[in-house]
């Protein structure tokens, strides 16, 4: 098969050099795509940079932990997703994908992660207890707050899609 | 004089309509699955699914002279008895070289994106090019199976009905091998009878299901295997691409080899457990000879490294368990399950076998 060839290319540029450990953050970048005004990448030293805010998730030994991260409105703001007083008429039609790194994907309606329709605000993190997140859950991990299940606080991930309901 | 001209009239007549006749587009092929299975399938605008493109993409899908040597087909690996796989560790292609990775089977396609264990083929059509001319596979190409093609007495007319095209070009032998295993569906299992309440499980196959679903909880006393939380529903299908634990350090290195990002290191797609008492050996590398060996991984042997699924680390049934903990009782009962995923009326389905053997 040809995976083969692939795996000599990577040998030659020398992958055998990199270290997965725990301690190492994670790397890996989110992009903003779909139905956005401009599509963008951001770097996770970019999202550092960004205002934080905390959320609180309960984990499933029923503890709260702490997260710090950017709220998901002002990530989509960036790529001029419409919110605030621009989601209305037939953009509350709109929703959100968010995909992962193993391609696991949920869903959110663009109203339910916006503050001019809620109080809750879901983040996308990338640090807990003043560490970055490791490798296996990072370096951007979804929070959302106040759910009954942890299933929508998706590890790993990658991507946001905004798309029209057809 | 006036017999003539009828007899002309009635000939021109006859052309107009066959010329008519060769631009009605070939009649769709309905592919029929149960409603649990989903509506989220993967059809492409430009192959459509037709009777003639089936039929032709079925006797593709047998036709050694596909192959170098004019002695290997597509089944020769995928063999629809064994679900279409053929109980090799590695099958061996025409050039005599094993494969890298065990030989998956094919059920149930409609619903996969990424193709292979490592999810590097974004589509059917795709995909059939590498067995197709990969030297240790089939080693031929398209080009060369295309002229061959040309010169067998039965396939012309039959890529005109499929294509509507007066030469077989190269695309149309993927497109109508995609559009044949696009049909190979599987809903006919003990577990599809349960669903639609025609049959009635063992107390075993019950608890197997319940256990298959659960996530353990020793909290809350709930037991539980989450084999669900991967393999997903009724299709026991979704496509994630994760690290089940097999190796501490993984000497196939899988979707990282395709992807570059070293978080995918040991990742592999989550297989379909359709049929998985007749696909042994298991896994990408067919490490596993028997179900109990893959019951006994996820139970005792999940390795605990960052590069394993959070989903599968200290899960356990016991309070603070590092392994699953289930007890050989239920170890038994989610193999009855395994076992009710057997299809037989798929592997005796007359639309899917050598079109060739009388
Ligand atoms: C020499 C044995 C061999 C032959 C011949 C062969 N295959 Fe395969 N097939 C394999 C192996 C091995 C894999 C898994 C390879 C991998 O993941 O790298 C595979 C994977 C596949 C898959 C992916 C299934 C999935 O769920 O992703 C499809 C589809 C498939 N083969 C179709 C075909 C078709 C169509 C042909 C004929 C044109 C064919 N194969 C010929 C061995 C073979
Ligand atoms: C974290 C996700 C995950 C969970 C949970 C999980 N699996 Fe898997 N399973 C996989 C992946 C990924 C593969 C393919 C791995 C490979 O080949 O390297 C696989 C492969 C298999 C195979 C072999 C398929 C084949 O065609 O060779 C069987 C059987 C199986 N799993 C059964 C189970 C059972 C039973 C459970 C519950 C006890 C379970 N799995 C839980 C991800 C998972």
């Amino acid at each position: 098969m040809t995976f083969k060839y692939i795996a000599g290319i990577f040998l030659i540029i020398g992958f055998s050099n990199f270290h997965l450990q725990s301690q190492t953050p994670a790397k890996g970048t989110l992009k903003i795509s779909g139905q956005v005004e401009k599509q963008i990448v951001l770097t996770a030293e970019q999202v550092s940079k960004m205002k934080h805010v905390t959320a609180v998730l309960t984990d499933r030994g029923g503890k709260n932990v702490n997260y710090r991260g950017v709220s998901l409105q002002d990530l989509l703001g960036l790529a001029g997703v419409s919110t605030g007083s621009a989601l209305r008429g037939e953009n509350l039609a709109k929703y959100l994908i968010v995909k992962c790194a193993d391609n696991y994907e949920v869903l959110f309606s663009l109203a339910e992660i916006d503050s001019s329709f809620t109080d809750r605000v879901i983040i996308l993190a990338d640090t807990t207890g003043g560490n970055p997140l490791p490798v296996d859950k990072g370096p951007f991990r979804l929070i959302v707050p106040g759910e009954k299940k942890p299933a929508r606080s998706a590890y790993q991930v990658r991507e946001f899609v905004v798309k029209f309901a057809k | 004089m006036a017999r003539s001209s009828v007899a002309i009239g009635v000939i021109i007549l006859l052309v107009i309509l066959m010329s008519l006749l060769s631009y009605l587009p070939a009649p769709g092929y309905e592919i029929k699955y149960p409603s649990y299975f989903g509506d989220r399938i993967f059809i492409p605008a430009d192959n459509p699914t037709t009777e003639a493109g089936v039929k032709l993409g079925r006797m593709l899908f047998y036709e050694t002279s596909l192959s170098k040597s004019n002695t290997i087909s597509c089944a020769t690996c995928h063999q629809q008895q064994l679900s279409f796989t053929d109980g090799k560790k590695f099958s061996t292609g025409v050039d005599g070289t094993m494969q890298k990775r065990n030989t998956m089977s094919l059920a149930n396609l409609l619903w996969v994106r990424n193709f292979f264990w490592d999810g590097r083929a974004a589509g059917l059509e795709e995909q059939a090019k590498t067995p197709l001319t990969d030297p240790h596979e089939m080693g031929q190409s398209l080009q060369i199976s295309a002229k061959k093609l040309r010169k067998k007495q039965a396939y012309p007319s039959l890529f005109k009905k499929a294509f509507n095209s007066d030469t077989i070009k190269e695309a149309m032998i993927v497109k109508a091998l995609a559009q044949f295993q696009r049909t190979l569906v599987s809903a006919e299992s003990r577990y599809d009878k349960y669903l639609r309440g025609e049959y009635k499980p063992t107390v075993s196959e019950l608890n197997g299901i319940a256990l298959f679903y659960a996530a353990p909880d020793p909290i809350k006393g709930m037991r539980g295997a989450d084999c669900a939380h991967c393999h997903g529903g009724p299709k026991t299908y979704t496509e994630l691409f994760q690290n089940n634990g097999l190796d501490s350090i993984p000497s196939d290195r899988g979707r990282e080899l395709f992807t570059g990002n070293d978080f995918d290191r040991g990742r592999f797609r989550v297989a379909t457990l359709r049929n998985i008492a007749l696909t042994a050996p298991y896994m990408h590398d067919g490490r596993f000879n028997t179900l109990e060996e893959v019951v006994d991984h996820y139970n005792e042997h999940v390795s605990n490294n960052i590069l394993t699924s959070p989903f599968l680390r200290n899960r356990s049934n016991e309070l603070n368990g590092k392994q699953l903990g289930l007890t050989n009782n239920e170890k038994k009962d989610i193999l009855a399950f395994l076992h009710m995923l057997t299809d037989s009326s798929f592997i005796s389905n007359k639309n899917f076998s050598n079109p060739f053997s009388k």
